[in-house]
């Protein structure tokens, strides 16, 4: 028998057998054992459906674009959430912008998703980011205190990102930075965050009725559990010390080891190896450019330059 | 006009008046847009780009090589 979500879904032009592939691909994500995207798909099409407030501060919205480069995943988050309030994507503007914002805050208070992409600053009274004549640490504020929980996307919105790279001109911070003791508040770094994990953590949320376990940092263990140098394609270069040593030279067209091309995946903790990018196309180690460890902390100034190698792994 | 701006139009136009529009949407970054209106007709306008980063001040003193990775990130889209 089809269910209203499904028959939703065929409307978006997203076939069962789409929707069981997406449950298929949320499972290995989340690391849940094999078969497990059969129950995944029951409680996806029982779960109650949250709207989401998308809040954009020192951004260059990437985030946003990772999150509609999957049109696949899309129909099923835009099917599953409603997007009520995202600058970019929005219709409103001005004073009905606020409107929106403002009425989701009010009519799903404590039941709603703030998704934070961007840093926000806290130099100078706040002015390095106005919307609506507000700072972003006010809306932030307003909007992050009454949702059900706050999801930070991109590593602006986890430690500053890199408005907040030395000498950080606008105080800039994380969500986590800005609002101490801000809970639930579930990060997800990388520059951009990646669509895949995102989708995973409502996923997980709207099956279990629980956020995905974090680490000290906040981080989904699912995306964040792994070093990218251990899980790396080509860390059998590494352990043989077979490297590139100049770009476009023999061993870089045999797909060594970039470590001597400054290579930072022995600092890095992300699921990039797995899930990739675009689709599952490809990711920057198998495109053949190091790893510039941007889902680490502050990898802007810990890990620059990213063309000179770590001294040590 | 464009239909999205319809909803910003003053019912009662009066002689002189401000119409500010913020924030700007479905562009990158954040704008506010703000406007002059004498008898109907928009007589001054200004725009103002509403974030700052300071990417410029933070390239400073960096390697050469690593520019490209900053500024990428002006804008996303
Ligand atoms: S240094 Fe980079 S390219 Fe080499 S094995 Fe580690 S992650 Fe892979």
């Amino acid at each position: 028998m089809r269910t209203p979500f499904a028959e939703k879904l065929e409307q978006r032009g997203v076939s069962r057998r789409d929707f069981l592939k997406f449950c298929g691909l949320m499972a290995a994500t989340l690391g849940l054992p094999a078969g497990s995207g059969r129950a995944l798909a029951q409680s996806l099409e029982a779960a109650v459906r949250p709207p989401i407030v998308w809040l954009e501060f020192q951004d260059c919205t990437a985030d946003s674009e990772s999150f509609l480069r999957e049109p696949t995943l899309i129909n099923l988050l835009f099917d599953s959430l409603s997007l009520d309030y995202h600058e970019t994507l929005m219709a409103p503007s001005g004073a009905q912008a606020e409107k929106s914002r403002l009425d989701t805050i009010r009519d799903y208070a404590g039941q709603y998703i703030c998704v934070v992409e961007g840093s926000i600053p806290t130099a100078d009274g706040g002015v390095y980011a106005m919307i609506g004549g507000r700072t972003a640490l006010s809306i932030a504020q307003e909007t992050c205190s009454n949702a059900l929980a706050t999801i930070a996307v991109g590593n602006c919105a986890w430690d500053g990102g890199i408005a907040a790279a030395a000498p950080n001109p606008t105080g800039a911070k994380g969500v986590g930075g800005a609002l101490p003791g801000l809970s639930p508040l579930i990060n997800l770094p990388g520059c951009p965050m990646n669509v895949v994990n995102l989708t995973a953590t409502i996923v997980y949320f709207l099956a279990n009725g629980q956020w995905p376990e974090r680490d000290s940092l906040g981080r989904p263990r699912f995306a964040y559990g792994e070093e990218i140098h251990e899980e790396c394609p080509r860390h059998h270069h590494y352990e043989a010390e077979r490297f590139v040593l100049a770009w476009g030279d023999q061993g870089h067209r045999n797909g060594w080891c970039l470590f001597r091309m400054g290579c930072k995946g022995p600092r890095t903790r992300h699921n990039c190896w797995q899930v990739k990018w675009n689709g599952g196309t490809n990711w920057p180690i198998g495109a053949g450019h190091g790893c510039i460890g941007c889902a680490a902390p502050n990898f802007w100034d810990n890990l620059s330059p990213f063309y000179t190698a770590l001294t040590d792994d | 006009m464009p239909k999205i701006f319809m909803p910003l139009v003053i019912n009662n136009p009066q002689p002189s008046q401000r119409i500010v529009i913020d924030p700007l949407t479905r562009i990158e970054g954040h704008l506010r847009l703000e406007a002059q209106v004498e008898n109907g007709q928009v007589a001054e306008a200004w725009s103002a780009a509403m974030m700052f980063r300071g990417l410029e001040i933070i390239l400073k003193g960096r390697d050469p090589r690593d520019a490209w990775v900053f500024t990428q990130r002006i804008c996303g889209v």
